[in-house]
């Protein structure tokens, strides 16, 4: 049975904040190297969290040039914070949100990574509707 | 409140036993997708040096589309390669630079058009350590946006 309070570290985004949380004076070692496999970063797991943001986002976008900008940075915003809830503690997370004007122009997108496979994965899910399209990707690296 | 002296995590709670060897390291990160370069010594990266490499990669990565996709023609036949091909380019580039990072490498090709397109991206990281570069390429048929996340392995 092992005891793991570890302390957890939440950082902030790229804008710059930060805050540091411990759990009140409980933080131990736990000389983990490798995730315990419920908080690993299960691709089926996130994939079902994402699909609901997007479904519950986007169910009636329409494509307009003038809010995408802003409703893809809050898309990216909120599928990060959702997986924050999920409870991947030793994660850093990346997110990627692409969104397009659906009208049958061509897109590829490909990603490729240089981590520890065993820890490290990603998912990715692709939302269409009438007026646009909307690819998130979601990549988590383990914090060793 | 991260501590001073530049180095950017807090030890406690973390997973470093003092003895951890370095062949065990090494070891899981050469399970990755590309061929690791010699890590020799790699050392918990500060911003600055975080900031050049990202540069030179930027400078890189110009010629490297270029040589790619400069003078073709949006054709969705060959567009897997292509960006297959930018996107292990660019990765073994910033293999070869052996810094101790973990990377994202992504590529989005659109066919140039009227029509919109907009990405965004958020992390949840270590800023003192981690960081991304954005390139964008341009020709008569086609955009072409590649990211790239670095993320520090502090050892």
């Amino acid at each position: 049975m092992t005891s793991t309070t570890a302390a957890s570290l939440s950082i902030g985004t790229a804008d710059g904040l930060l805050e540091t949380e411990k759990n009140a004076g409980e933080s131990e070692n736990t000389y983990i190297l490798r995730p315990v496999f419920q908080q690993r970063f299960r691709p089926s797991v996130v994939k079902d969290c994402i699909h609901a943001v997007l479904k519950e986002e986007l169910a009636n976008a329409e494509y307009s040039p003038e809010e995408m900008p802003q409703l893809t940075k809050r898309l990216s915003e909120t599928v990060k914070d959702k997986l924050k809830e999920m409870g991947f503690d030793r994660y850093k997370m990346v997110v990627q949100v692409v969104i397009g004007e659906q009208r049958g122009e061509g897109v590829f997108m490909a990603a490729r990574c240089f981590w520890d496979a065993d820890t490290d994965n990603y998912i990715h899910d692709v939302f269409m509707n009438d007026s646009l399209f909307c690819v998130v990707a979601a990549f988590g690296c383990f914090y060793y | 409140m991260l501590p001073t002296g530049g180095v950017p995590f807090l030890h406690e709670g973390g997973a470093l036993m003092g003895a951890a060897p370095k062949h065990v390291w090494g070891r899981s990160l050469l399970k990755g997708q590309c061929a690791a370069a010699d890590l020799h010594q790699p050392i918990a990266p500060p911003r600055r040096r975080l900031r050049a490499t990202m540069e030179e990669y930027h400078r890189h990565c110009d010629e490297c589309i270029d040589g790619v996709l400069g003078g073709e023609d949006y054709n969705q036949n060959n567009i897997n390669q292509w960006t297959a091909s930018i996107v292990e380019q660019s990765l073994t580039h910033l293999v070869k630079l052996g810094k101790a990072y973990k990377y994202i490498v992504t590529c989005a090709v659109v066919q140039r058009s009227a029509y919109g397109f907009h990405t965004a991206s958020s992390c949840f990281w270590d800023t003192t350590s981690d960081g991304t570069c954005t390139v964008r390429w341009e020709n008569r048929t086609m955009n072409c946006i590649v990211n790239v996340f670095a993320i520090a392995i502090v050892l």
